[in-house]
């Protein structure tokens, strides 16, 4: 069999489809715009803890060092610090992306597990003993984070504290003022990022996952399964999502998961549109015929053949459709029925029109947040589009 | 009279910076009853000449930095015009009314949300202002009368979808017409036609242009078509004209060698080598063969008729042998040929595969009988999944049916037969857009073969290249038959390629197989009427008609 023996030069693969997307996705600006607010986001959303907290970094007490604000560090925050390296370092291996995502996915249940299991910062904080502290000289030494209030430090010590307009007050500095209950906009803000990050990723990829499964379905097997799939749709799609949200909030109380499981299992129908629609044309074409002429099995045909082919207009719909779920926590938290404690750009919207007077800056930075996050997605969204297209001009070029 | 001069004329297409020549310095000059036909493969330039010459390049993604095209009235009527520093507004009243055009694909040539009969009194609203509704109903009528659709009255109220392909190509070149253009400009106005509309469609022009004198400037990279229609002939390549003249002496003595090149590659002219000895070893074979389609109607989706693709039809393929499947698009052909593959579902008949029933086998039972037959698409642009690499494309395959004992000793058979297709080796790792249509056939063919098949079909592989590549293409397939003993299953409506490749050729007409035989006697004397048609339809540029026919 092997008599003729045939050097195969050893040579680089060249361009791939995903790494010519990628490159003409990068040479847009508006890409650049989208993903640079995007990449930000994920960096302050990771490092909140460090960024705002009234807890010092470091401090020396009596001769004694301690770092208050490791200790106070919830299994939350280990989760989103440690699973923002594992993604750095699983991005850096060699692997193939299926196998990427299943490792990720791994890694982050690990580390929650661990988190959950080990992490116990202690349940009564007092912000305000650090500011005693220190005005009674006990501090010889401390460290403090850039904005050194967190997100839930009332001011309490301050007496009659609340809505500050920015660098209004005295011996403090509020860089976008305080809201109503006397907390730092600033900080609010910087944790409240993670809200926004977590409910457009999670609820899409719930979305996505479902709608997949679905939308792949109907389109391979049509006929009657797809009959039964594009009625299911519309019945998903008839759920008015926001009224649907309000009335489990009503019944169930506040919960940021439960908002993310329900915008994402109301939000796949369009996502089983889509890939319906590719795999029913995927389904004729000559690649997916010879492959079942090749007697591949049913799994490669759907996963390797059809699947890759029908994600670009998948990859558009995902970057809209995180942009709406991020709208849709604000306009709930806006209406009053988010989160109770925990900061939310859309609660901080709220109380700027909740008072007498119109307190520009809870309007202006939570909505201006919102505004260019929504924006960054839909700009990604939009040059996503254009690269996947190979009808744009400048689509495939690289 | 000269109607149209080109002079020197160079287009270059781009933006900013990056400018690709694409007509380089042509002159050409078309006379009032003329036709001059361009000719050439794809690439060449011909459609961006026409597209010159009628003002319709993508704006700001031309140019043209020398050159000239004047458009003159034979009746003196109205003025010259130099069509390419004029206005737009010159350039309007002079589109439809004193150059008309007709385009490729006769499917999205026409607005699918108009009437026939809308579209057509739109033109002439415009060019002919001074005819009121009742004048443009008689015109219309008249025009439909003449390009022969069939009860003009009720068809100006149809929408294009209710019309056939060819009615559409008729349709549109009765709104080319409609003005008694002095120039009428075709691109390739058959090439999605069937080959016996095809020669409908183009006794017409030519009696249309007899009867209204026009100039026609013909577009087609078809020899048989050039033999039909021009006059004079001109031969493009990489934008520049190599060699023009009176189509009959270009044809039957090409001067450059780029003609002659061409013209040798048209299958009927390729040398024939010798065949080895035939096996009567039956491979594959058909009995009765039906596929019949569901109509379903209503709320409850109810079976009301069976529409009948394939009508109960038997072949058989031996090894080492090829048959071609020929017959007009629709009839049937490519059904048959997913039902023999079991891609489609056979709805009676029966079906062996080297004397094994495999007709009611179920997937997973036909799964490994799957390697012994393999298929080559038509089209080159989907052939390939365009996600991944070549060396999977081909391993893939091999590992599902157990073909090498590891992926590096695979990678040695893939190289193997990419090198028995003649490609670098090295296509292994690049991805399906890096190579040209041609290249994906071969790709197609290698990784059919990477199987070890008894049985290939080909579904109309070559119909989508150029001719040049084509032959290259067939020369190969007659090769793999004859050494290796495959069995091929043929589908294809060039009769060129059927006298080129087949051993035995087979005739479908509206589902039914009318004739079937050895190829050298049906080409000779064809019983069936169908099968005259399809013979008659396109002239094959063999020397007996060089020597008679232009």
């Amino acid at each position: 069999m092997t008599e003729q023996v045939v050097d195969i030069p050893v040579k680089q693969p060249s361009k791939s489809w995903t790494q010519q997307v990628v490159s003409s996705l990068l040479k847009r600006t508006s890409a650049k715009i989208g993903l640079a607010w995007i990449g930000l986001l994920v960096l302050i959303a990771t490092f909140s803890p460090f960024l705002a907290s009234s807890h010092p970094l470091y401090m020396l007490v009596d001769g004694q060092a301690s770092s208050p604000l490791l200790q106070h560090m919830a299994p939350l925050d280990w989760i989103w610090l440690s699973g923002f390296f594992i993604t750095l370092v699983i991005s850096a291996l060699s692997l193939v992306a299926w196998k990427k995502i299943l490792l990720w996915l791994a890694s982050i249940a690990v580390v929650s597990f661990i988190a959950y299991s080990t992490v116990s910062p202690p349940l009564l904080v007092v912000y305000e003993h650090y500011r005693e502290m220190e005005t009674a000289g006990k501090v010889e030494k401390v460290i403090r984070a850039p904005i050194p209030y967190s997100a839930k430090d009332y001011l309490r010590d301050f007496a009659d504290t609340g809505i500050e307009s920015p660098l209004s007050a005295q011996n403090r500095t509020h860089l976008m003022g305080t809201d109503e209950n006397g907390a730092d906009v600033a900080s609010r803000m910087i944790h409240a990022s993670r809200i926004a990050l977590g409910i457009g990723f999670i609820a899409t990829g719930i979305a996505l996952v479902i709608g997949t499964i679905i939308g792949g379905l109907m389109g391979y097997f049509s006929g009657i399964v797809d009959i039964i799939g594009m009625r299911l749709v519309e019945i998903f799609e008839a759920i008015p999502t926001l009224f649907l949200l309000l009335s489990f909030v009503a019944f169930f109380g506040r919960s940021i998961y439960m908002m993310m499981v329900i915008i994402g299992i109301t939000a796949w129908s369009g996502y089983a549109r889509y890939v319906r629609a590719e795999f029913l044309k995927l389904r004729q074409q000559d690649f997916v015929q010879a492959a079942v002429a090749s007697g591949l099995p049913l799994r490669s045909i759907l996963f390797r053949h059809m699947l890759p082919n029908g994600l670009a207009p998948l990859l558009v719909a995902t970057s809209f459709g995180v942009a709406s779920a991020i709208l849709a926590e604000a306009t709930l938290s806006f209406l009053g029925l988010g989160l109770v404690d925990d900061p939310s750009w859309g609660q901080l919207l709220n109380q700027a029109v909740q008072s007498s007077t119109f307190n520009w800056w809870l309007a202006v930075f939570p909505g201006g947040a919102i505004f260019m996050t929504v924006f960054a997605y839909n700009l990604l969204g939009e040059s996503l589009r254009d690269a996947v297209d190979p009808h744009t001009s400048r689509g495939m070029q690289s | 009279m000269k109607l149209l001069e080109v002079e020197h004329l160079i287009t270059e297409l781009g933006e900013g910076e990056n400018w690709l020549r694409a007509v380089n310095d042509i002159s050409l000059t078309v006379e009032t009853g003329q036709t001059y036909c361009l000719v050439g493969e794809s690439g060449s330039g011909k459609s961006v000449t026409a597209l010159s010459i009628m003002g319709l390049l993508p704006h700001g993604h031309y140019r043209h930095p020398a050159g000239q095209i004047r458009l003159s009235d034979p009746q003196g009527k109205s003025a010259e015009v130099e069509m390419l520093h004029a206005d737009e507004e010159t350039l309007r009243s002079v589109r439809g009314s004193r150059i008309a055009m007709i385009f490729q694909e006769p499917m999205t040539s026409l607005n699918p949300v108009q009437t026939i009969g809308e579209q057509l009194d739109e033109v002439l609203q415009i060019h002919r202002p001074q005819l009121d509704e009742q004048a443009r109903k008689q015109r219309i009528l008249a025009v439909l009368e003449e390009v022969r659709i069939p009860e003009p009255e009720s068809r100006i109220r149809e929408f294009p979808h209710r019309l056939s392909g060819g009615q559409r190509q008729r349709v549109m070149i009765a709104m080319a017409l409609i003005c008694e253009p002095a120039l009428l400009i075709a691109d390739e106005p058959t090439t999605a036609l069937d080959v016996t509309v095809q020669a409908e469609i183009l006794k017409l022009m030519r009696e249309l242009q007899t009867k209204y004198g026009m100039g026609m400037l013909f577009i087609t990279h078809d020899f048989g078509v050039v033999a039909q229609i021009a006059d004079v002939v001109g031969v493009m390549r990489k934008g520049v004209i190599v060699e023009s003249g009176s189509t009959a002496d270009v044809l039957r003595n090409p001067q450059h060698e780029y003609t002659q090149s061409l013209i040798a590659a048209l299958p009927e002219r390729l040398p024939r080598p010798e065949r080895p000895a035939k096996t009567d070893k039956v491979l594959l074979e058909v009995k009765d063969v039906s596929v019949y389609f569901p109509v379903r109607r209503g709320l409850m989706r109810r079976v009301v008729d069976h529409f009948h693709a394939v009508d109960k039809v038997s072949l058989q393929v031996n090894a080492g042998e090829v048959v071609a499947l020929v017959g007009e698009s629709g009839c049937g052909k490519t059904t048959l040929g997913r039902a023999l593959l079991k891609l489609q579902e056979v709805t009676s008949g029966s079906i062996f595969l080297e004397g094994q029933d495999i007709t009611q086998l179920s997937a997973k039972a036909m799964r490994p009988l799957r390697r012994r037959m393999q298929v080559v698409f038509q089209d080159p642009g989907s052939s390939l999944n365009p996600r991944l690499p070549i060396h999977t494309t081909l391993i893939e395959p091999m590992r599902v049916h157990g073909i090498g004992n590891s992926d590096a000793e695979r990678t040695q058979i893939a190289a193997r037969f990419l090198d028995r297709v003649e490609m670098p080796t090295d296509s292994l790792w690049r991805y399906p857009h890096e190579f040209s249509g041609g290249q994906r056939q071969r790709l197609a063919i290698a990784r059919a073969l990477v199987l070890e098949p008894r049985f290939i079909l080909c579904d109309e592989i070559t119909s989508a290249l150029d001719v040049s590549v084509q032959a290259g293409i067939l020369r190969l397939l007659r090769q793999l038959v004859d050494e290796e003993g495959i069995g091929m299953l043929f589908i294809t409506h060039n009769m060129g390629v059927v006298d080129y490749l087949a051993d035995r050729m087979v005739v479908m007409h509206k589902a039914q197989l009318v004739e079937s035989g050895n190829t050298q006697q049906i080409m000779k004397s064809p019983q069936n009427e169908h099968t005259r048609n399809l013979l008659n339809a396109v002239p094959r540029l063999d020397d007996k008609y060089l020597a008679s026919a232009i």
